[in-house]
């Protein structure tokens, strides 16, 4: 799964990287870091998380061909 | 940098039985679900209020359609920096201002705060009660700030006497409870103390540097920009308002709400590990912020649910009701710490999401952890179960303790 994150939106909640470290970096400004890796199957659920708990929409999951 | 132009837009104060009728300080969520349930929108002559997520979170992102220059009322003379700066300008002044409040940053401040959350809790533990408003909420935030700024303990009435003069004026002049010609009176007065206070700091700092934000902000440089006086006055004149009143607030909804509901208060004393989770559903739940800092239209606005707003026209935001929505959670009236979607907008959305944010989540979290560590079975105190939100941010009057 390939995640896209709308740095225009995200206004540096912090709710993904908090949640699921694993994943979700912050920059040195504490908006989430773009450049994320492909996550793999076993931890998409966890992704999610990080997906439904931003308040500004900003993380979407790839559709086929982004 | 360049100075802010001193025109703001003027916002008629909504009357405060209008405001009454749409913010029920106590128990606010039952009333958000009516008002959610009618279309999300009051539009009165003066500003229009907005209860629909999606509406509002549309005001929130667009700053190009809905601009924050507007006057507090807050005994400030020039706008509040940044809160009350559109971007581009504001976008500079966040770039300068976020890395001081990131999480990294305020991770280094876990062990300072720790200690100091301790220490008010040693004055009153072995008394068996408290009274939490005083004793403790409001104080904390303000030792934090004072720690941030490199200030020594006893500036603390200094600082508590700036918070009540702007957000608490009846403190300070007992005339001015509901008398806003006094509240005025007070602010104004409360305003230049509060530049005089922090202009002498900056000379201060300038001439003696050390380890505090002041002195960070005199040598920030954000593409060739340097912070003027004025600049630092302004933003220190919102720390004192978003700051030190906020947090207090918060912290008076959360124990208010802890000691009244014994299951989740067992939750936090007995599986501290999930108060990172039970800070963000209090947040939601409470929501102590309920509504955003007024945005006027720039041109005539269709919002995304189809009211018309007229250029010119304040829209008022409420973020406790968009914390509230069915869609948005599911099952929004519940209270659940295990609670796995929790997008709320408690500090607000877009970007004036607030600056503070992560410095107030480890403050609630600090004190959540410490204070049930120490004193994990508590209740109100009896003969005070009567609990008083009075008007202005949502907080609890002396909210009395005892365990």
């Amino acid at each position: 799964m390939k995640l896209v994150v709308n740095t225009e939106v995200c206004s540096g909640h912090g709710r993904c990287y908090s949640l699921v470290p694993e994943i979700f970096e912050p920059d040195d400004n504490g908006y989430c870091d773009p450049n994320i890796a492909d996550v793999p199957p076993e931890l998409e659920a966890r992704a999610m998380i990080g997906v439904n708990n931003c308040p500004e929409d900003a993380i979407s999951v790839a559709k086929d061909g982004d | 940098m360049s100075g802010l132009e001193s025109e703001v837009a003027a916002v008629a104060l909504p009357r405060e039985e209008l405001l009454a009728s749409l913010y029920e300080m106590a128990k606010p969520q039952p009333r958000y679900r009516e008002l959610l349930a009618d279309h999300g929108l009051v539009q009165t002559e003066a500003v229009a209020f907005s209860f629909d997520r999606e509406n509002t979170q549309f005001v929130l992102r667009n700053h190009d359609l809905f601009s924050s220059r507007v006057e507090m009322h807050l005994g400030n003379v020039r706008p509040l920096i940044p809160l009350n700066v559109d971007p581009p300008g504001h976008s500079k002044y966040r770039k300068l201002l976020d890395p001081m409040f990131a999480p990294r940053r305020m991770e280094a401040q876990e062990g300072d705060l720790t200690k100091r959350a301790n220490k008010l809790i040693d004055a009153f533990i072995d008394r068996g009660e408290c009274n939490f408003t005083e004793d403790f909420a409001e104080l904390f935030p303000s030792m934090v700030f004072l720690g941030l700024l490199g200030l020594p303990e006893d500036e603390l009435p200094m600082f508590l006497r700036m918070r009540n003069g702007i957000l608490h004026p009846e403190k300070i002049d007992p005339n001015a409870y509901g008398d806003f010609d006094v509240i005025a009176q007070v602010r104004k007065a409360m305003g230049q103390e509060i530049y005089e206070y922090f202009g002498d700091l900056v000379d201060r700092r300038r001439l003696e540097p050390g380890d505090d934000i002041i002195t960070r902000f005199l040598d920030a440089d954000v593409d060739g920009d340097k912070l003027s006086k004025e600049d630092i006055l302004d933003i220190m004149f919102l720390f004192v308002i978003a700051g030190l009143d906020t947090v207090s607030d918060s912290l008076t909804c959360f124990f208010a709400y802890l000691a009244t509901h014994p299951n989740h208060r067992r939750q936090i004393a007995q599986d501290p590990a999930i108060i990172p989770s039970a800070v963000e559903e209090l947040l939601r739940w409470e929501t102590p912020v309920p509504s955003g800092v007024p945005r006027v239209a720039t041109r005539d606005v269709t919002l995304p649910k189809g009211q018309k707003i007229a250029a010119g026209c304040p829209v008022s935001v409420s973020y406790g009701a968009a914390d509230v929505e069915q869609e948005a959670f599911g099952d929004p009236f519940e209270v659940r710490f295990d609670r796995e979607d929790n997008p709320h907008i408690a500090f607000g959305a877009g970007v004036h999401r607030c600056l503070g944010s992560h410095l107030a989540r480890r403050e609630l979290r600090i004190t959540l952890r410490e204070w049930h560590r120490r004193i994990p079975d508590y209740g109100l105190k009896p003969g005070h179960e009567e609990l008083e939100y009075p008007p202005g941010l949502r907080h609890v009057k002396d909210l009395m303790l005892s365990w």
